[in-house]
């Protein structure tokens, strides 16, 4: 095996060690999907336009399909999968639920994800800070007024 | 669309990555924070056959102040820039060009080095292979023709970086290293004016840090970008401005930079007729004109050539006012 084209990588996601054996030329998003399983984070536009594939890396969203696999490693990756504990929804997933902001449902986990960092960085964000923080993830379905009510609501809360 | 394979390097330190940039040359491609790195290898426009990372070269990471100077290593991200208390007070246009650079996710992770470096695009050309497969190879894609503009002998593609309008104006220059050599020069001399090499460093020089001398005086910067959308967007004209006045109000020197019309970002240089004056508005008006004759404007944008350059003028007008705004604390 060629160690500088295929690799042997740990992953650390959702607080879980991942052993992976991966071609150099693999992106976290195809890792993630495929040999994962964690199908939370989704794939749309592959160029970094639209946010759907938004993860966490050291607790700061950034696409994953423009991010090589190999270069996560040693880093702390949270996908939509870790947010919630079991059956235990996160506080900003609730809230999506509560304020109807998700429609199809595709951007949801980018969405979500987004928020979830910018609550845990600013728990009390203003309009404009939220609209900034999610400016990078496209929603076709809702106009963003559901999911900007909903991250409002949970600053006005303090949950 | 996937990535075609290549041998992933990653040096442990600067001095590995030059011995490597030194062996390897053309055939390998840098990566920094990779949002246009992994973009274009997806797309299948770039098909290097080493990629070096540099994600464990520390010393290329971070903002430091020594004596007069602000030195931000090439692998900093834009989001450490529009965070950092360093750059804040005195390089506005900087950090608003930062906060207008893509979107928050690509800010987390792409660099300033990156920014600067990045390939002009055109419509034509930044397209899937299936797209491309059907078109007659261009100048970009080493082909002797130029899908913009018909008949034309040199390619057209627009370079629209954010950030090197809004360091050119402030006169930053850039530390490039290779095994056995540095040099530092001025970032607006990075590049060639050429659509089809935009970048003019030599294949063994690596960009390691971005030098700004402090300004002294009342000065006054602004950044303004025209896109479509208020995030994600590339520029499709920008300009960067830097003012200066004295205790008097009479200005002492006025830099003007656009972007995102033509292969490099372009200085306009009659902003002469300002200088030892009052600001009146039929100077800055001068300047614009002035800014829309420097501006190229082709249809191979979301916007039309016409309007895009014809925004540069009203552009110039904002960040010239904005800048005056800012020294007076109106902003």
């Amino acid at each position: 095996m060629d160690k500088n084209i295929k690799r042997f990588i740990k992953l650390t996601i959702n607080e879980e060690l991942h052993e992976l054996v991966i071609n150099v030329n693999r992106t976290l998003l195809e890792v993630l999907r495929e040999d994962l399983l964690l199908t939370g984070t989704k794939e749309s536009c592959g160029q970094g336009a639209c946010g759907s594939c938004t993860i966490l890396l050291d607790g700061l969203p950034v696409r994953s399909c423009l991010l090589l696999a190999v270069e996560a490693e040693g880093r702390d990756i949270t996908t939509i999968e870790g947010l919630s504990r079991g059956e235990k929804l996160h506080p900003v997933q609730d809230a999506f639920i509560e304020h109807h902001a998700i429609q199809c449902g595709f951007c949801s986990p980018g969405m979500i994800i987004t928020t979830s960092a910018l609550l845990k960085k600013n728990p009390k964000p203003t309009e404009d800070e939220i609209r900034r923080a999610i400016s990078g993830n496209i929603c076709r379905c809702t106009g963003y007024a559901k999911i900007v009510d909903a991250v409002k609501a949970l600053a006005d809360s303090g949950r | 669309m996937r990535m075609q394979p290549f041998i992933y390097l990653e040096p442990k330190s600067l001095k590995e990555a030059l011995v490597m940039l030194d062996e390897q040359k053309e055939k390998l491609r840098v990566l920094s924070g990779g949002t246009e790195t992994v973009a274009l290898m997806k797309l299948h426009l770039i098909k290097p056959q080493y990629v070096m990372s540099l994600k464990k070269l520390s010393n290329l990471k971070g903002i430091q102040k020594n004596d007069n100077k602000i030195i931000i290593g090439s692998a900093t991200t834009i989001s450490e820039i529009i965070e950092s208390p360093l750059l804040h007070s005195s390089f506005r246009a900087v950090i608003e060009a930062a906060r207008e650079v893509a979107a928050p996710q690509i800010q987390n992770i792409g660099t300033i080095g990156g920014n600067i470096l990045q390939d002009t695009r055109c419509l034509f050309y930044n397209q899937s292979e299936l797209v491309r497969a059907g078109l007659e190879p261009c100048f970009k894609m080493k082909g002797r023709l130029c899908r913009a503009v018909k008949g034309a002998k040199r390619c057209f593609s627009v370079y629209q970086g954010d950030l090197a309008p809004a360091l050119i104006a402030f006169k930053a220059k850039a530390k490039l290293e290779k095994k056995g050599g540095t040099r530092t020069i001025l970032i607006s001399d990075l590049f060639s004016g050429n659509g089809k090499q935009p970048i003019s460093i030599e294949k063994d020089e690596l960009l390691t840090k971005i030098i700004i001398s402090l300004p002294e005086g009342r000065i006054g910067s602004s950044y303004q970008k025209l896109r479509m959308r208020g995030s994600i967007d590339y520029p499709l004209a920008s300009v960067a401005s830097v003012v200066k006045i004295d205790n008097i109000g009479r200005i002492v020197d006025v830099s003007v930079v656009v972007g995102a019309v033509g292969p490099s970002p372009k200085i306009v240089r009659e902003t002469m007729s300002m200088k030892g004056k009052e600001p009146r508005s039929e100077d800055i008006d001068t300047i614009a004109l002035a800014a829309y004759k420097v501006a190229e404007g082709v249809n191979n944008q979301p916007l039309s050539g016409l309007y895009r350059r014809k925004m540069i003028q009203v552009l110039t007008k904002r960040a010239i006012n904005n800048s005056f705004k800012v020294i007076h604390g109106e902003q």
